[in-house]
């Protein structure tokens, strides 16, 4: 009896092993699993002749039932980690991780604001500080107190939008120049970024575009201060090995004054690409880029400083002109069309 | 200013190339912008020799010639002109030529006659207006020579930019001080050879010279001439001329025009015989109040004057607008014999005002404005009188008419060489600096070793103090040699800010825009009158422009929105239609208490148009609405730490339809920050917009002011979970969410932390103010000190539940 008890588990042993491979899902497996393991399951069945055993047999074959147990539930678990393994492959095929994204909105910061913001970056790593003023200024903070009176031939050099007689939209940020000192005694270190206007429309010109000023006023101040700084800023802006020229030239507010040349970023001062002519520097190698000098006495007079005492340098550039050379946008117009396939090329 | 080199090699020897001395003058701050080749256009045109010359058998005008360039081949050229004779030596234009006009020389047939090229006439190689023949030339040139070299033209001319400071570098002669400063040359002055005529009289019995202020006009001389015979200059004057852009006219008038161009000296000839009184008078004009005052100047219009104008007067009346344009009724002519040749200084400021005002710019006034030398100005009289004599025939009589009420005057400055280096940052040596300064035509006193006396030359007008001696010695040196030192910036502590500057706070706000998935525009500050009308804005208050560049840049946006919306129209033109834009940037409104009579604001603009997503998938399609624009207001203002907001329906605005007022609860009280609503549909129809624009219009300023004034501020978490009730409302939809939030705060239920909208239901379809919808909210109760039990909370949610339907019109 015992020995056709013990064959008989074995026999369930062997019959699971056979057919828990025709279990295709979690679902037949769960049925096998109540077949053989199940309260009234086919192990339970064969359980029932235990009860009828001698004593002598009983731990033999009750040693054996737990064993055959073990094995059904190790066989069925191991069909389970197969068929878990399966499922997961199959779900993995249905991925596809080509599909687009759910992306948020993309915004954008418009060109000047890029050029803009690294420019003032620069100049505020050196140590110069953000000043902001008005737009609508008056003739005496734009011209008059930057040694540029009425009739002056200088005023030629900047077409003027007027709203009245005495009141105009600035021609550019120097009158930020003329606040500041007004406003505090030297040390004076700012710069003054900001929309200017002049009365001039054509394919370089536009009737707004955007400047920055920057101005340093202590004792000592000298020219080869203002080579430096200007030295630094480009290099900083553009790359490490931009060359500065200075060329003499002249503005009301600052004498000496000079127009500022870099080395060109396309050509490398070459003057050349392949064989063809440059076309940012037309051949010259030099990019003009802006305008400095030394604070004309006059401009320290018309604001109360001594010119005995201190000296000082300004400078001015347009924004406008860097965002061309650095992202290598041709048509100055299209910085104001707001065109959204233009200004997306700015992300 | 073009500049020949021929011309300018006659007063410094200099033998470099053109492009060394271009460089040199560049870096000398006198920046050459171009070089020229004046006679480019004609530079294939060569000698030809007509070796037969004989009449076209089909043709009563036209000539069959055969001429010899040079080459191997005797050219055959059917020509039309009347005096084409044999043996001429004649230009020719070979078959490929591109004529200055822009026609191009191609081989072709003249009633059946082949034709291998043109001869030209003087119009045709733009060297006169000559078209009655074709330009006979010298018998001495040889046939094939280029015919700009045999006649030796200019090939060479530097168009130089001069700034507004040097005026006297508006001449050869001033170019040549110059180079010769640059490359340590002399400087010559043309030899002067006048021969005055005892016989044809005196100068000062002709005419009288009368100033009535030497502060306008310093000096006044003239010559005078008798006999001239007014006819073509000479064809080395006229094609210098021509080289450096100017039109020959007559041998008197191109004279003046010659020496105005070698000089700087502007000078005027007028015909003596059409003066009268023998008086010159200089004067202000004298407007009456009535009648005003006019004068009709040589080209012809008839100019209103006002009693700032200066103006030349004979014994009668006007016949000069000082500097700037001669009277028509004393103009030389064909007819002249008599010349009365004037070479005056002005006063510049007085020169400009007439200028710009008649809106006639001239060579002559651009020189007097910026200041002519009152001693180099006799020299130039001397040697104007002495080429009008050789060129028109005329005899000089003695003397010069002259008054000088207000003589030069010396102007002597300090120099101080230690504060000369200070400032530039250099090391100049005394030498140095006086050689320099001599070579300028200073004149350098030393004596004083530390604190030089420097007297500058009558030519510098610009040479005004010590600054300006110390910009010379730099320039003459080389701004470019200035070695590059870092500052030390030093600071005072009145200048550290707060942080959020105006600019700063500004980027702050881009910053955050860019990141809420918007694009930055950037708008002109004006628009036109129109741009603000059509969106119906206030009239009162807009800072027009006096003098606009065209009527759609006329008046200074009052708001944020007119350049926005012209944005849409342009996008959507080129074909983009789902737009999200921001702008940052002032609105402007008269402000009499402002000292520039405006009120700056910045504003943001926010603007979505078209698809809520640039994705057609995986996002849920959707067109823009009031919630999206809402949603961009909130979330700016959370980032700001600004709130609660409240959300106020406006019952009229210019523009937007519907319109709400973000209101935002303050310290200083409830304040507006902005505005937001959608544009009305037939004022978006105006930009073509075919869907609804959404529009924000924040007032920046005003959240900078109120976001500095919050700080983030910690509250401990909360250790106890929360309990959650949902409630459904069936309302009328005319009933806004935010009456219900209201009637459930006044309730006052205890332990309510939270309460949330969690969803919109409106059975009958969006909601048209009739139907009725259902709103759910979510109220989260929690206690800060132990966990709620359900019948506390059911007890507290209960009152919810009853209370609503007493209070508003709605059921549970
Ligand atoms: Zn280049």
């Amino acid at each position: 009896m015992l020995k056709s008890f013990l064959e008989g588990l074995d026999g369930l042993t062997l019959e699971c092993e056979a057919r828990r491979g025709q279990a295709c899902s979690l679902k037949d497996l769960e049925a096998l699993r109540v077949e053989f393991l199940g309260r009234k399951g086919k192990l339970a069945a064969g359980m029932g002749a235990l009860a009828q055993m001698g004593p002598e047999d009983k731990p033999a074959a009750g040693k054996k039932a737990n064993e055959v147990k073990n094995a059904l539930t190790a066989l069925l678990e191991s069909r389970q980690a197969e068929l878990e393994a399966e499922a997961a492959q199959d779900a993995l095929a249905g991925f596809d991780p080509s599909l687009p994204g759910r992306r948020p909105a993309a915004g954008s910061l418009h060109p000047v604001t890029l050029a803009m913001q690294e420019i003032c970056e620069v100049l505020t790593g050196l140590g110069f500080e953000v000043v902001a003023g008005p737009e609508v200024e008056n003739d005496w903070n734009n011209f008059e107190a930057l040694n540029m009176p009425p009739d002056h031939p200088a005023r030629d050099m900047q077409d003027t939008l007027y709203v009245s007689d005495t009141v105009l939209l600035r021609t550019h940020t120097s009158p930020l120049q003329v606040r500041t000192m007004l406003s505090r005694k030297p040390p004076v270190a700012v710069i003054a970024p900001g929309k200017v206007y002049r009365r001039d429309s054509d394919i370089t010109h536009t009737p707004m575009f955007h400047q920055i000023e920057g101005l340093l006023v202590d004792k000592n101040v000298s020219m080869a201060d203002l080579r430096g700084t200007l030295t630094a800023f480009v290099r900083q802006l553009f790359s490490a090995d931009t060359k500065v020229r200075f060329r003499p030239s002249f503005f009301p507010f600052t004498e000496p004054s000079a127009e500022v040349d870099i080395s060109c970023m396309l050509c490398g001062g070459e003057g050349h690409v392949a064989g063809e002519p440059c076309r940012v520097c037309k051949k010259t190698g030099w990019v003009e880029i802006l305008g400095c000098g030394m604070v004309d006495p006059n401009v320290f007079r018309s604001v109360g400083y001594d010119p005995e005492a201190y000296t000082g340098f300004a400078f001015g550039l347009g924004v406008e002109r860097v965002a061309m050379l650095k992202y290598g946008i041709g048509d100055l117009r299209m910085f104001f069309e707001n065109d959204v396939r233009f200004l997306e090329q700015f992300s | 200013m073009h500049i020949s080199l021929q011309w300018l090699r006659e007063f410094v020897p200099f033998q470099g190339t053109v492009q060394e001395l271009a460089e040199r003058l560049t870096m000398q701050g006198l920046e050459v912008e171009a070089i020229i080749d004046p006679f480019e256009a004609i530079a294939s045109i060569v000698v030809g020799h007509v070796l037969e010359c004989a009449d076209h058998p089909d043709s009563d005008h036209l000539h069959v010639c055969s001429v010899d360039v040079g080459g191997p081949e005797v050219l055959q050229i059917v020509c039309g002109a009347p005096n084409v004779a044999k043996g001429q030596k004649v230009p020719v234009a070979l078959i490929g030529t591109t004529m200055p006009g822009g026609m191009q020389i191609k081989k072709g047939k003249l009633r059946g006659v082949a034709s291998h090229g043109m001869i030209c006439s003087e119009r045709e190689l733009g060297l006169s207006e000559d078209h009655e023949g074709i330009m006979v030339l010298p018998e001495t040139f040889a046939p094939g020579k280029l015919l700009v070299d045999a006649l030796g033209l200019e090939r060479e001319v530097i168009e130089v930019s001069i700034t507004p400071n040097r005026a006297d570098c508006l001449s050869v002669l001033g170019i040549a001080r110059e180079t010769a400063l640059g490359f340590g040359l002399p400087l010559t002055m043309p030899a002067l050879n006048l021969k005055e005529d005892a016989s044809a009289g005196d100068a000062n019995t002709v005419v009288r010279i009368d100033i009535a202020d030497g502060e306008l006009c310093p000096v006044y001389r003239a010559r005078a001439l008798t006999g001239v015979k007014i006819a073509k200059s000479p064809d080395w004057m006229r094609y210098r001329l021509i080289a450096i852009g100017q039109r020959p006219i007559s041998n008197i008038v191109d004279v003046t025009n010659y020496i105005l161009m070698e000089l700087g000296q502007p000078l005027h000839a007028f015909d003596n015989k059409l003066l009268k009184g023998g008086v010159i008078r200089v004067a202000p004009a004298t407007p009456d109040q009535q009648d005003g005052q006019s004068i009709t100047t040589l080209d012809g219009q008839e100019r209103k004057l006002l009693a700032s104008d200066l103006l030349i007067w004979d014994g009668e009346r006007p016949v000069a607008l000082a500097g700037v344009m001669g009277g028509a009724n004393s103009s030389v002519s064909d007819e002249t014999t008599e010349v009365l040749l004037e070479c005056a200084i002005f006063r510049p400021g007085t020169i400009r005002k007439t200028a710009r005002r008649l809106a006639l710019p001239s060579e002559a006034s651009y020189r007097f404005e910026r200041g002519v030398d009152q001693v180099g100005s006799l020299f130039a009289l001397e040697r104007a009188a002495q080429l009008m004599a050789e060129v028109s025939g005329a005899r000089v009589l003695t003397g010069i008419a002259m008054a000088e009420p207000k003589p030069w005057a010396e102007r002597s400055h300090g120099f101080r060489i230690d504060r000369c280096n200070a400032l530039l940052g250099l090391s100049l040596t005394p030498e140095f600096c006086k050689t320099t300064l001599t070579g300028l035509g200073c004149t350098v006193d030393d004596s004083n070793a530390a604190n030089w006396r420097v007297t500058s030359p009558p030519h510098r007008l610009d040479l005004e103090r010590e600054v300006d001696l110390f910009e010379e010695c730099g320039r003459v040196h080389g701004l470019d040699r200035i070695p590059a030192v870092l500052p030390r910036i030093s600071k005072s502590l009145d200048s550290v800010q707060m942080r959020d500057t105006e600019f700063g706070f500004l980027q702050r706000l881009k910053a955050w825009a860019v990141g809420a998935g918007l694009r930055e525009a950037i708008n002109y500050s004006f628009v036109g009158t129109d741009d603000l009308d059509r969106l119906n804005l206030p009239v009162e208050g807009r800072i027009t422009i006096a003098n606009p560049l065209s009527e759609d840049q006329n008046v200074l946006r009052t708001e944020i929105a007119p350049g926005l919306l012209n944005n849409v129209r342009h996008n959507l033109a080129q074909g983009n239609a789902s737009l999200r834009l921001f702008e940052v940037a002032k609105a402007f409104v008269e402000d009499t208490t402002s000292d520039t009579g405006a009120r700056e604001n910045s504003r943001l603009g926010m603007l979505v148009h078209g698809a809520r997503h640039s994705q057609e998938w995986p996002w849920e399609q959707g067109e823009a609405d009031y919630l999206d624009v809402k949603g961009l207001v909130e979330n700016l203002l959370a980032h700001l730490r600004l709130g609660p907001a409240s959300f106020i329906l406006e019952p009229a605005h210019p523009y937007l339809e519907p319109c709400v007022r973000v209101e935002v609860a303050a310290k200083s009280g409830v304040r507006l920050v902005g505005r937001m609503g959608r544009v009305q549909p037939k004022i978006a129809d105006a930009y073509h917009a075919r869907k609804d624009i959404w529009l924000a219009d924040m007032d920046a300023d005003l959240l900078r002011e109120l976001s500095r004034a919050t700080k983030p501020s910690f509250k401990s978490l909360p250790k106890f979970p929360p309990v959650r009730r949902d409630v459904t409302v069936i309302c009328p939809a005319t009933l806004h969410a935010e009456a219900i939030e209201a009637a459930v705060l006044e309730i006052k239920p205890k332990n309510l932390e939270s309460l949330a909208l969690v969803a919109v239901y409106a059975p009958e379809g969006p909601a048209d103010g009739k139907g009725e919808r259902n709103l759910t909210f979510r109220l989260t109760y929690r206690h800060a000190d132990r966990t709620l039990v359900d019948k506390e909370v059911d007890k507290e949610h209960g009152k919810v539940l009853s209370g609503l339907p007493q209070k508003l019109p709605v059921r549970i």
